[in-house]
């Protein structure tokens, strides 16, 4: 059975874009269009990685990658980051809720700023499911 | 008890005397010789001394005279035989204070000492009176010179320019705060200048009128003004001023001057820094929207290109819409950009507020039946025609109606029956007011306080983040006012109030 990745970003287009780029690599799509689903479908679908927007309704995606990589049972799931927002505010706002008084958290292992190439976004999943 | 001393040769009437003299009240030192009195008058001390004139030895002259000089207050009463006016003339010339006959009776005696006792009285009041009045002219020299001090001081030390004439005009104080200002030295200034060299014409004129004319503006508010230095430069400042007066009549002029330069370069730099900060953030924001617009239009060139490679009609058609609809928000955001960078002069014109309310609603009439929306329409049919800008309001009521149809589609409250209402009214202060209410999600504080930023947006992919900048431009273009009353979870009333003038229907 083909590995399962979970896109979610709350614009279509965006999901339509890695879902093509996953089915033309062989994996299995699974879509979410808000933070909150997505952490939803993680506990249930259980998928092999996680390509994650930042800005989204409902539930943003650092907070999402926060609750991962804090939970016990699901801070072993593999995550890219596939965001307009530039690394180092997606860092700073983690650093921020650390300070917070929230737990450490590991940098994202892969960390894309759109526009991406489908090359690129195929090598970036490739990479984390080799 | 007051202190007498008697002196008589007599010892029968020093006893007779002592005793009425001590029923009277008094402390009676009897004495009885001059030299005995003398010695005792230097051990005790008497204020008031009784001394008969004839005595061998020292007289009562001559102890008048000792007495007087030991101390000039004391009351010396003389007493005087029977027709003496000679010796009591020459008695009263050394300083005696009064004269009885003998035989002494009662009644002149006590008159006579009634009569020294209030000579002393008064003469200790006015020595005590004397010497206050000295502390208290000593006090208030000292606080004067304080004071003046003080104010010298003040003056010196005053960032403010003080200026000061006398009545003519010439100049009397000039402080380093006005030498700075003006550029000349006190030397060059003070009685060497007259304010008329100094200050601009007004206002010299206006001292002048002040001090000579008939409309006596004795007080110059502060207000900004320009002068020129000694070097010719132009210097923005503060003034004000005030025409010295002493009993009514005007002794001279002072004048206060602020230096804005300073004031006037931080303004300038932070205009410039805000309008920086404007930029840079509008750069930021563009650049995140082109970045998502860019990924959404390489989506769609990789599904095509698939969809060519593999003749996947499906994938072709998708990619094909991916890029138009990103062709479609590159287009919003330049027209959101465009229109919010654009200066736009409202253009007046007869139009009805009523039926531009309807057609916005009939815009959105099927987006908000696909959502489950109602829209309510509640017009007041009596606004009418009025003249405003007909195309600023369809904007502005397109931009909040779409945005409270789009509050109820993010709320996820699914047991609310969803609805938005348009309601323009009219108000006393010939403005046309339009509210916009919706029962939709509503907003937390800072998203409100965040909501006329520029990029900031709560639609995630489908806001430019622009709308409410554009909208919140229109209004203030149009002279009007926008409110936002929201709460979380119960829905949001955005309230905006337009000027207009009455249409021209030939009643004027």
């Amino acid at each position: 059975m083909s590995k399962r990745v979970l896109v979610v970003d709350d614009d279509p287009d965006v999901r339509l874009f890695s879902v093509t780029v996953l089915e033309e690599n062989g994996y299995t799509p699974l879509e979410a269009d808000n933070g909150e689903t997505g952490l939803k479908m993680i506990k249930e679908k259980k998928p092999d990685l996680v390509i994650l927007d930042v800005l989204m309704p409902r539930q943003s995606g650092v907070r999402l990658y926060r609750e991962l990589k804090t939970s016990k049972s699901l801070k072993d799931v593999k995550v890219i980051i596939l965001s307009g927002i530039a690394k180092k505010t997606f860092l700073r706002s983690q650093k921020a809720l650390t300070e917070f008084g929230g737990a450490e958290v590991p940098e994202p292992e892969i960390y894309l700023e759109k526009p991406v190439e489908p090359e690129e976004l195929a090598e970036a999943i490739n990479k984390m499911l080799a | 008890m007051d202190k007498l001393l008697l002196i008589d040769d007599e010892p029968d009437i020093v006893r007779v005397l002592s005793i009425s003299l001590k029923a009277d009240g008094y402390d009676v030192i009897p004495a009885h010789s001059g030299t005995e009195g003398l010695a005792a008058f230097q051990k005790e001390k008497p204020d008031i001394i009784l001394t008969d004139i004839k005595m061998p030895g020292m007289d009562g002259i001559e102890v008048l005279k000792n007495v007087k000089d030991l101390n000039p207050d004391a009351e010396v009463i003389i007493i005087t035989g029977h027709g003496d006016i000679e010796n009591a003339i020459e008695a009263l010339k050394y300083g005696a204070s009064d004269f009885i006959n003998k035989p002494v009776r009662d009644e002149a005696l006590s008159i006579a000492l009634k009569r020294a006792r209030e000579k002393l009285d008064i003469r200790q009041q006015l020595k005590e009176y004397r010497t206050n009045l000295e502390k208290k002219v000593e006090e208030a020299t000292r606080e004067l010179r304080r004071r003046a001090n003080f104010q010298i001081r003040l003056i010196r030390s005053s960032n403010d320019g003080i200026v000061a004439s006398d009545k003519d005009l010439k100049i009397v104080i000039f402080n380093p705060g006005a030498a700075k200002i003006f550029g000349y030295t006190q030397s060059e200034t003070i009685n060497q200048l007259h304010i008329t060299d100094l200050y601009p014409v007004d206002l010299a004129a206006s001292f002048r009128d002040g001090l000579t004319g008939d409309r006596r503006i004795k007080d110059f508010a502060w207000r900004e003004t320009t002068i020129e230095s000694k070097s010719g430069e132009d210097i923005p400042v503060r003034f004000s001023g005030t025409i010295l007066q002493e009993k009514g009549q005007p002794m001279g002029t002072v004048a206060f001057f602020q230096d804005l330069r300073e004031i006037k370069r931080l303004e300038k730099e932070l205009v410039k820094s805000e309008r920086l900060a404007a930029i840079g953030q509008t750069v930021a924001g563009l650049a995140h929207g082109i970045k998502n617009i860019l990924h959404g239009l390489k989506g769609g060139r990789y599904l095509v290109d698939i969809g060519i490679e593999k003749k996947d009609n499906e994938r072709l058609k998708k990619g094909w819409d991916m890029i138009k609809r990103n062709i479609d928000r590159t287009s919003n955001l330049v027209m959101d950009l465009l229109s919010y960078s654009k200066e736009r002069e409202p253009e007046l014109e007869a139009c009805l507020p009523n039926e531009i309310a309807n057609d916005v609603c009939e815009l959105l009439q099927d987006k908000a039946r696909d959502n489950n929306v109602r829209i309510i329409r509640e017009f007041d049919e009596s606004i009418g025609e009025v003249t405003m800008d007909p195309r600023t309001i369809h904007e502005i009521l397109l931009n909040l109606m779409s945005n409270a149809v789009d509050a109820c589609l993010f709320d996820e409250d699914m047991t609310k029956i969803w609805q938005v209402s348009i309601k323009p009214a009219k108000e006393e202060n010939r403005a046309i007011r339009f509210e916009v209410t919706d029962n939709g999600s509503g907003m937390n504080e800072d998203v409100v306080k965040k909501l006329f930023t520029s990029f900031f947006s709560t639609k995630g992919h489908r806001g430019t983040g622009l709308g409410l900048m554009v909208t919140r431009k229109l209004i203030e273009e149009h002279n009007g006012t926008i409110d936002v009353d929201s709460q979380i979870g119960r829905g949001t009333t955005i309230t905006v109030r337009l000027p207009y003038t009455l249409t021209y229907d030939g009643c004027f």
